[in-house]
């Protein structure tokens, strides 16, 4: 199975990373970011015989618009090149010449990348089930049933 | 922790009884719990016993219950019970399987042969900021009123360049998701939103396949992202229990 790490960019020349799956693989703020406050609801409304226990406090929620948020994105702005790369704003003096040949370039990088893909897809599927036998539960057999 | 601490019962999830954990399937708690399933009828429930007193969601906790609920989706259908439900005992745990018989059996079987992938991209903040200087005039003046002057003297363009750039993230955002499900939402049964978890969140969709699905799935899902491989960076969390697909409320009645 391929596994990601927040640390590396895209592997492989795929365009996207795998993570996850049987707790793998996934750091702490994807642990955190997928359970968290979710699954089935049993609260002492339900069954008198719910426990309250002690939660650590977990901050996973971030407010997203505030002028904090604001600052940062205009530091941002400020910390790039005069000219950002890529301007599409720049009046016609690129012409057709190039952006014609930002295109093939373009398409013959895709090409290439989705080969690779495609091996790392059979990779992930095919490994499932041998690298991941701990920690799981099986499930009996017709056999074993009773 | 002493013989004599106060235990109760941690639930991990909701399964069909034939669910048997392994010898080393380890729970919360440290030391980790032995994870058991305590059975009524055709419903079983994954559990472990945990000290009452001992604090509960230290990441070794968390990355236990993940692992042990996605390595039980990966061989039957399971019902993730929400981190920190705690019982009082056996007995609480199958009053709550025969009291929910109907609720947990049905959903058990929609969720027969199907995980859980989520779909979590973030925008490259230099491409991005490229992007909406390039096309919002607006935006690109204020750039060139902030860039280089300190902090104090441009405070006001500073905030109002990052508010462009903010709303025009969420419009982004927004299409980006539809996009995301439009393109890969039709190898899904059920589809769920999820929040941003940062402001230069791009894609967060939890999609619930069904394994004869997969690949064409993920096949989809490395389209889209290859497709926007230099704004986004793109991955696929999974396979894992299905989180974002069992109603909060499922038991209030």
């Amino acid at each position: 199975m391929t596994i990601a790490t927040t640390s590396g960019g895209a592997q492989g020349g795929s365009a996207l990373e795998r993570g996850g799956g049987g707790g793998g693989g996934g750091t702490l703020a994807d642990v955190v970011e997928t359970v968290l406050d979710k699954g089935v609801v049993i609260d002492a409304q339900v069954s008198v015989a719910v426990v309250g226990i002690q939660l650590l406090e977990i901050n996973a929620r971030i407010v997203i618009a505030s002028v904090e948020t604001y600052l940062r994105f205009a530091e941002a702005v400020d910390r790039m090149s005069i000219t950002p790369k890529n301007q599409k704003g720049l009046p016609d003096l690129v012409g057709d010449a190039a952006g014609a040949a930002t295109k093939g370039k373009a398409i013959s990088g895709l090409g290439k990348a989705a080969q690779e893909i495609s091996g790392a897809v059979a990779d992930s599927l095919s490994n499932r089930g041998t690298d991941e036998e701990r920690e799981r539960p099986r499930r009996r057999r017709d056999g074993e049933r009773r | 922790m002493t013989d004599q601490a106060e235990l109760g019962l941690f639930i991990y999830g909701i399964v069909p009884s034939d669910v048997e954990p392994t010898p080393d399937a380890a729970g919360v708690g440290d030391p980790p719990g032995e994870v058991e399933a305590v059975r009524q009828g055709d419903l079983a429930a994954l559990v472990s016993e945990v000290g009452l007193e001992q604090p509960m969601g230290r990441p070794a906790d968390l990355t236990a219950y993940q692992t042990l609920l996605d390595g039980t989706a990966a061989v039957a259908p399971v019902l993730p019970v929400r981190f920190g439900t705690v019982v009082t005992g056996p007995d609480a745990v199958q009053d709550l399987l025969s009291a929910h018989h109907d609720r947990f059996a049905e959903a058990l079987d929609e969720l027969e042969d199907t995980f859980q992938y989520t779909v979590h991209g973030r925008y490259d903040e230099q491409e991005l900021i490229s992007e909406i200087l390039a096309e919002n005039p607006d935006a690109a003046q204020l750039a060139e009123q902030v860039r280089g002057r300190p902090e104090l003297e441009s405070r006001e363009a500073r905030i109002r360049l990052g508010e462009i750039i903010s709303q025009s993230v969420e419009l982004r955002r927004e299409a980006e998701n539809k996009q995301l499900v439009d393109a890969v939402g039709g190898y899904a049964r059920h589809t769920a939103p999820r929040q941003p978890s940062s402001e230069l969140d791009a894609v967060n969709v939890a999609f619930l396949v069904g394994a004869a699905d997969e690949d064409e799935f993920v096949a989809a899902v490395e389209e889209f992202a290859e497709q926007r491989r230099d704004l986004i960076r793109m991955r696929l969390l999974g396979p894992l229990a299905p989180y974002d697909f069992v109603s909060a409320h499922q038991l209030v009645e």
